[in-house]
């Protein structure tokens, strides 16, 4: 009877062993900081989510839910009251309080801020008690509980004691390789650009939901090596999967593809004020002036052979300028301009263009999925209309200065909302350019009445108002056909399939919903 | 001989120069660094004073000036992707370079030589043209494609070694080794053989077509009719002939190898140099860029400089010559 015993405690032994579940993932770029208020980019913020908190965070389905702030609520119209969580401590061991917040608040506000454009409606902060912080509005603000989701809280006395008072652009600080956050995961290991490892903290104020002792990311370049690492079970997760080999992962047992759609929308732009043609018939005069043919150009790309042949079927076709998935979306104008080559014909001999005319489009190759291939489509399915566009595809690095200076006569843009609100494309890509408000609007494009409903939206409390006036302003872009919306990217991720994790439309990837069985 | 040192030394050094002008010219043309820098939601006030700030917004002669006087005193700046010292994040990544350089060069030359040498011995056996006509794979196949299909060998297919890094790394304080644990070993193997191959068949071809021209020699007839031994004939007498070039063009791949590093290291995510430079080159990362194309153009000079000295000890005529010459 000895062995049975025997054997029958082993097996308990082994099934209450937690098993060391050590998570190793990879991404293309390494997050190039550890400070969350020195740069404001995806793969940083997203990775340095599990790291620091925000006063409010993100769920699964993107909704805003308490973090170190237990409830907030608007004060009348002059800002929002923060009701801060208790008893919560940072990674090493100090509490957190309105004193952290403040100092956060002023560092992620400094000059030397990335983020500091969160914070340009914010008039003043103000502790009211240990636990309780004003945010103070010059105007009635109804998303701002939104905007500062990936503002994130630094300890004071750990920032003050190590010199990292303010985040450091060209040069480095202890803040830089080191953190001190008070969410799930604390860092335990840094390497730049070779790996950085993460443990659950044990004093995390949450409830745990996932079973992971130790994370590892490296960041993995080739997407052929990321694919190899994932099928060798050298990794447990990669993001993303080249599109063109979701098919053939799908296929492979151990291994499974996650698809979703991201918050990015890619549309083209057209010049609005420029009055003659850069390339092509250069020097004549700009016919994009005219909004019959921007709205040509939406009737003549076929945006569903696009999603087939180049997105292999996993991106979803775009109306507006933000996706379904965003607040303030406008479902009532969720249709397309329908794909007729006679119509475009028709709109363009109207405007006085039968036999078309030549131009030049411009397109990164290396900042969106398959860029340069879509451009290459939208250039044989303009020709069909008698527009012949002179494709220019390049890196990313060279095209930002190309648009701004108005090197372009068509351009192609992926739109990402920050805030996951329609408001934010308005402000960035639809307002007229003054100061800091279109700075995005290459194309100059420019209504008085856009202009108008902008403050008019970003300070109105009332839910139903504030999207019609949305509505309004969607429905102004699309008749006057300022861009040409075509689809939202999509986001293709690849597991091991003894992994559950959760994707979200940012892309971030959050390490705190994973299980490993 | 100090004469002569001093003189490479001082061509090198213009060189050098010159390699940093061209380089630094071309930054320009690489896309500018500033959209990567900062965030979506940047306003212009915000380009115009990281650009301010950066000294992107002063004309070439400045720039170039205000980086080699930096450079002279060993500061090659700040990393704009990293925000950390250039010549400390080098300094991290050098070691991997080196590690996979020098396994790769023992690789490529004593495979290299002693299939050279066979090769050229057995001129007509079939194991030799064997050799041959495999070593062509070597030549032509373009080393991320010979990466990619190790890696789904042996990382995929069969599971025996990893599929991208360098395992776990030992460090010493100044420098991270991967030579004493296994799995940096195992690592180390994959990108050693993709990186030496080109190289490899590059030297045995040379050393067999040297080897074949000596052996037709006067010399080597009379070593015959004096009825020495193979082995002495060909290893002592003809190999030692043929080395004079095949070291001129291995010093010279020597280079190469850790030039060339920068496709392997990116096909393995190797944390070299090499994989730096390209994250540069992506992010516009100016600083890197710059001391990166310098430490190659240095190692280059110092490679060459270092094989014509190697000339007088390997060949005694030129010693002969000098010193008759300087008389």
């Amino acid at each position: 009877m000895r062995t049975p015993i025997l054997a029958a405690t082993a097996l308990t032994l082994i099934a209450t062993m937690a098993p060391a579940e050590t998570f190793r993932w990879a991404g293309t770029t390494d997050p190039q900081t550890m400070d969350p208020h020195a740069v404001n980019s995806a793969p940083v913020l997203g990775f340095l989510n599990n790291v620091y908190e925000g006063l409010v965070r993100r769920g699964k389905d993107m909704a805003i839910e308490p973090a170190l702030a237990e409830s907030w609520e608007a004060l009348g119209d002059t800002g929002w009251r923060f009701n801060l969580r208790q008893g919560v401590t940072f990674h090493d061991g100090s509490t957190f309080d309105a004193e952290d917040v403040m100092f956060s608040y002023q560092r992620a506000s400094s000059e030397a801020a990335d983020t500091a454009s969160w914070f340009a409606p914010v008039s003043e902060v103000k502790i009211v008690d240990a636990h309780t912080i004003d945010f103070l509005t010059t105007a009635p603000n109804p998303i701002f509980p939104d905007s500062i989701a990936n503002f994130m809280i630094m300890d004071k006395g750990w920032a003050e004691a190590n010199g990292a008072e303010l985040p450091a652009k060209d040069a480095e600080n202890h803040a830089t390789l080191n953190a001190n956050g008070t969410a799930a995961f604390q860092l335990a290991e840094r390497q730049p650009g070779l790996k950085t490892v993460l443990t659950p903290f044990d004093g995390w104020w949450g409830e745990v939901e996932h079973n992971v002792t130790s994370a590892e990311f490296t960041p993995i370049q080739n997407p052929a090596t990321a694919v190899a690492a994932l099928l060798s079970g050298d990794v447990d997760f990669i993001n993303p999967v080249p599109i063109q080999d979701a098919a053939r992962l799908e296929q492979i047992p151990g291994v499974d593809v996650i698809q979703g759609i991201e918050a990015r929308v890619i549309m083209l732009g057209m010049p609005h004020q420029a009055e003659t043609l850069k390339y092509g018939d250069t020097g004549e005069a700009n016919p994009f002036l005219d909004v019959r043919v921007r709205q040509a150009v939406g009737h003549a790309v076929n945006v569903d052979a696009i999603l087939q042949t180049i997105m292999r079927g996993s991106a979803e076709p775009a109306s507006q300028l933000v996706s379904p998935a965003m607040r303030g979306y406008s479902p009532d104008l969720a249709a397309r301009p329908d794909f007729n080559v006679d119509t475009a014909k028709a709109l363009l001999t109207d405007a006085g263009y039968p036999d078309g005319f030549s131009f030049g489009l411009k397109c990164p190759n290396d900042r969106y999925l398959n860029d340069e291939a879509v451009c290459q489509a939208v250039v044989s399915m303009l020709a069909q209309v008698g527009l012949t566009a002179e494709l220019d595809a390049m890196p990313v690095q060279n095209y930002w200065p190309e648009l701004r200076e108005d090197n372009f006569d068509m351009y192609l843009l992926g739109w990402s909302p920050g805030t996951f609100d329609a408001e934010h494309p308005i402000r960035f890509l639809a307002h007229t350019p003054v100061d800091n408000l279109g700075t995005w609007n290459f194309g100059d494009y420019s209504n008085a009445r856009i202009d108008e409903l902008l403050p008019m939206i970003q300070s109105e409390l009332d839910e139903a108002k504030r999207q019609a006036m949305l509505d309004e302003a969607t429905g102004i872009l699309q008749q006057e056909a300022a861009y040409v919306p075509m689809y939202v990217q999509p986001l293709v991720w690849g597991v091991r399939n003894n992994v559950e994790l959760t994707q979200r439309p940012d892309n971030f990837f959050i390490l705190r919903w994973v299980t490993i069985n | 001989m100090l004469a002569y040192i001093i003189q490479r030394v001082f061509q090198s050094i213009v060189v050098l120069l010159l390699v940093g002008l061209v380089a630094f010219s071309m930054f320009r043309f690489v896309g500018d660094p500033i959209d990567n820098m900062l965030g979506q939601e940047r306003t212009g006030a915000d380009i115009a004073r990281l650009r301010t700030q950066l000294g992107l917004d002063q004309p070439f002669p400045v720039q170039y000036y205000k980086f080699l006087s930096n450079a002279v005193q060993g500061n090659f700046g700040v990393s704009y992707r990293q925000g950390r010292p250039v010549s400390q994040i080098i300094a991290e990544r050098a070691p991997a370079t080196l590690e996979l350089a020098a396994v790769s060069a023992v690789l490529a030359i004593s495979f290299g030589v002693v299939l050279g040498v066979f090769t050229a011995i057995r001129r007509n056996g079939v194991a030799a043209n064997l050799i041959m006509s495999a070593s062509l794979i070597g030549v032509s196949l373009p080393t991320f494609l010979i990466g990619i299909l190790l890696i789904y060998l042996f990382a995929v297919e069969l599971g025996w070694l990893p599929s991208f890094g360098r395992g776990d790394v030992v460090d010493l304080g100044w420098w991270s080794t991967g030579f004493l644990t296994a799995s940096g070993l195992k690592a180390l193997i994959l990108p050693a053989i993709t990186l030496a191959l080109f190289q490899m068949t590059l030297i045995m071809r040379l050393v067999r077509s040297e080897m074949l021209e000596v052996l037709r020699q006067d010399y080597i007839r009379f070593a015959r009719a004096r009825g020495l031994r193979d082995r002495s004939i060909y290893f002592r007498h003809a190999l030692k002939n043929t080395m004079v070039p095949v070291i001129t063009v291995v010093g010279l791949q020597l280079g190469a190898i850790i030039a060339f590093a920068i496709i392997t290291e990116t096909v393995f995510q190797w944390p070299g140099v090499g994989l730096l430079f390209i994250n540069a080159i992506q992010f516009v990362d100016i600083p890197v860029m710059a001391a990166y194309l310098m430490l190659i153009s240095v190692m280059f000079v110092g490679i060459n400089l270092l094989v014509d000295i190697l000339y007088y000890f390997i060949d005694p005529r030129l010693r002969v010559d000098r010193t008759a010459a300087a008389k």
